[in-house]
């Protein structure tokens, strides 16, 4: 397939992988929260499509038609992989069901995201930043902020539930 | 793994890949089986997958980071986080200790908590010794003999240093080292108030313990550290003035204790109380106890406390039935 297509499909396969990419690494990482891994399944998730794109229809959603096959190399990547503890397939299930179920949490983590960040102190929003943002290991955070790694790791999970508090009590605000 | 776990800390660690492959089957089989527990890994790991996407602009928008402090930190922040069965134990507790029956929850539908930083509960914008004695206004830990360290990874924590007396009295007991601090509980009531009917608030506070050996250990066979809190309705001046004789006032307390031997891994202990009454403000001591009917001090070292939290769990009125 990939041989054949027009440069037409390819430009409009490139295009609707472009607009769909975050969305699809963002749902990878619930169920394979590591980020290397994420990034690799959805590598792979890309080749598969483009091998399958003929039989893509446009009429219908390019993302919902791609998650079908995120699921898939994401269950064959945990299969052939166990580096890390993973979540029981029940677990995965269950998570990509109700997935949909936390678009107003969704649409307020877009809005307010860096409102909130804005809020975490500063060591944290750096941790955050660095963690994130420059894919920094907490090893390296740790030699640059003369801390031990289980102190950093530790800084950035309150940084994140203190996030998320903030997130969903914007939320709620905004539903009163 | 049991009820007490914290899921949401556990939820984190897996985001960072630190779970063992035991504490993931449980976290698994929460997923599964409790809704609330699958709602907050939801949300965790969505926050995780916005922050892990290079698209997104991570600079916070400029808004001057002002310290928390009570007070103003004394807001509901509503988290879906079901504790169906801890408010059913807290219910119990509450009830058991005035002393009206057993009772449970039945059929308890979905929770909210909020978590309320305290002033310095990780202690890391402190140092040295805390002030000496009770302390007499909302916002700041006081009490026994003890210091704020930093450890070679530069968190602080908390050390107990010496036993005492916190009023000051030499024939008082000095079987323990307290730290104590008052939170005003003013502004969480009146966002509270609006729905008080259909809904009811624990507050529950934790801490975790960590012991080192000390010299005097052996002459302290049953130390123990522990977590306590008392809601009140008066003034901190009052309370300042009439510890301990004041506790028989308290509208609800919790308490929850834990021996550690010297070099065990680190414990993380809560306790809850109800919010159902007329009380203002909310009194949490940290503790190491040696169990011992002692009035003069004894020096203690080895225990070390770390992220005292103190939470607002808000659930609906829950269908309780009381047996005699």
């Amino acid at each position: 397939m990939p041989n054949t297509a027009p440069n037409s499909d390819h430009e409009q396969f490139t295009r609707l992988l472009l607009e769909s990419e975050p969305v699809m690494l963002r749902s990878i990482l619930v169920s394979v929260p590591h980020r290397a891994d994420a990034r690799e399944i959805l590598q792979e998730t890309a080749v598969a499509l483009w091998r399958q794109f003929e039989t893509y229809d446009p009429a219908r959603p390019f993302l919902n038609w791609a998650m079908g096959f995120a699921r898939i190399e994401t269950r064959r990547f945990l299969s052939r992989e166990s580096r890390r503890a993973q979540l029981s397939e029940q677990a995965m299930e269950v998570l990509e069901q109700e997935m949909q179920g936390t678009q107003e949490f969704d649409s307020a983590l877009e809005t307010h995201l860096a409102t909130c960040l804005g809020k975490l102190n500063e060591k944290a929003q750096r941790l955050v930043r660095g963690y994130y943002h420059e894919g920094h290991s907490p090893e390296i955070l740790s030699q640059r902020e003369n801390r031990s790694v289980e102190a950093i790791y530790k800084t950035i999970q309150r940084a994140r539930r203190e996030l998320q508090a903030c997130i969903e009590r914007k939320m709620n605000s905004e539903l009163a | 793994m049991t009820d007490s776990t914290d899921w949401q800390a556990l939820i984190q660690k897996h985001l960072d890949g630190r779970c063992t492959e035991e504490e993931v089957a449980a976290l698994s089989d929460q997923i599964v089986n409790r809704d609330a527990v699958r709602s907050d890994y939801l949300k965790a790991a969505r926050l995780h997958g916005v922050l892990g996407d290079e698209t997104v602009e991570l600079n916070p928008k400029v808004i001057p980071f002002s310290p928390p402090t009570p007070k103003k930190d004394l807001r509901l922040q509503p988290i879906a986080w079901s504790r169906q069965l801890a408010a059913a134990i807290v219910t119990g507790a509450f009830v058991g200790l005035t002393g009206i029956g057993v009772v449970w929850a039945m059929n308890s539908p979905r929770s909210e908590a909020s978590f309320i930083p305290i002033a310095n509960g990780d202690f890391q914008s402190m140092t040295g010794p805390v002030e000496a004695g009770f302390p007499n206004r909302f916002g700041y830990w006081s009490g026994n003999p003890a210091e704020v360290v930093q450890e070679p990874d530069g968190n602080r924590v908390l050390r107990f240093l010496e036993t005492g007396n916190v009023m000051g009295n030499p024939e008082g007991g000095a079987s323990n080292c307290s730290v104590f601090q008052l939170v005003d509980l003013t502004s969480l009531r009146r966002q509270w108030e609006a729905d008080r009917s259909e809904s009811q608030l624990t507050l529950e506070l934790s801490a975790r313990f960590r012991r080192e050996s000390a010299p005097k250990d052996a002459d302290l066979p049953k130390l123990d550290a522990s977590v306590r809190i008392y809601l009140f309705q008066g003034e901190p001046e009052f309370l300042s003035s009439n510890w301990p004789n004041v506790v028989r006032e308290a509208d609800a307390l919790g308490k929850q204790a834990i021996k550690l031997n010297p070099g065990d891994e680190a414990a993380t202990i809560s306790t809850s109380c109800l919010l159902n009454s007329e009380a203002n403000l909310a009194l949490i001591a940290i503790s190491a106890n040696t169990r011992m009917g002692r009035t003069t001090p004894i020096e203690l070292g080895g225990y070390y406390v770390d992220d005292v939290r103190l939470t607002a769990i808000k659930h609906p009125v829950l269908p309780v039935r009381f047996v005699k």
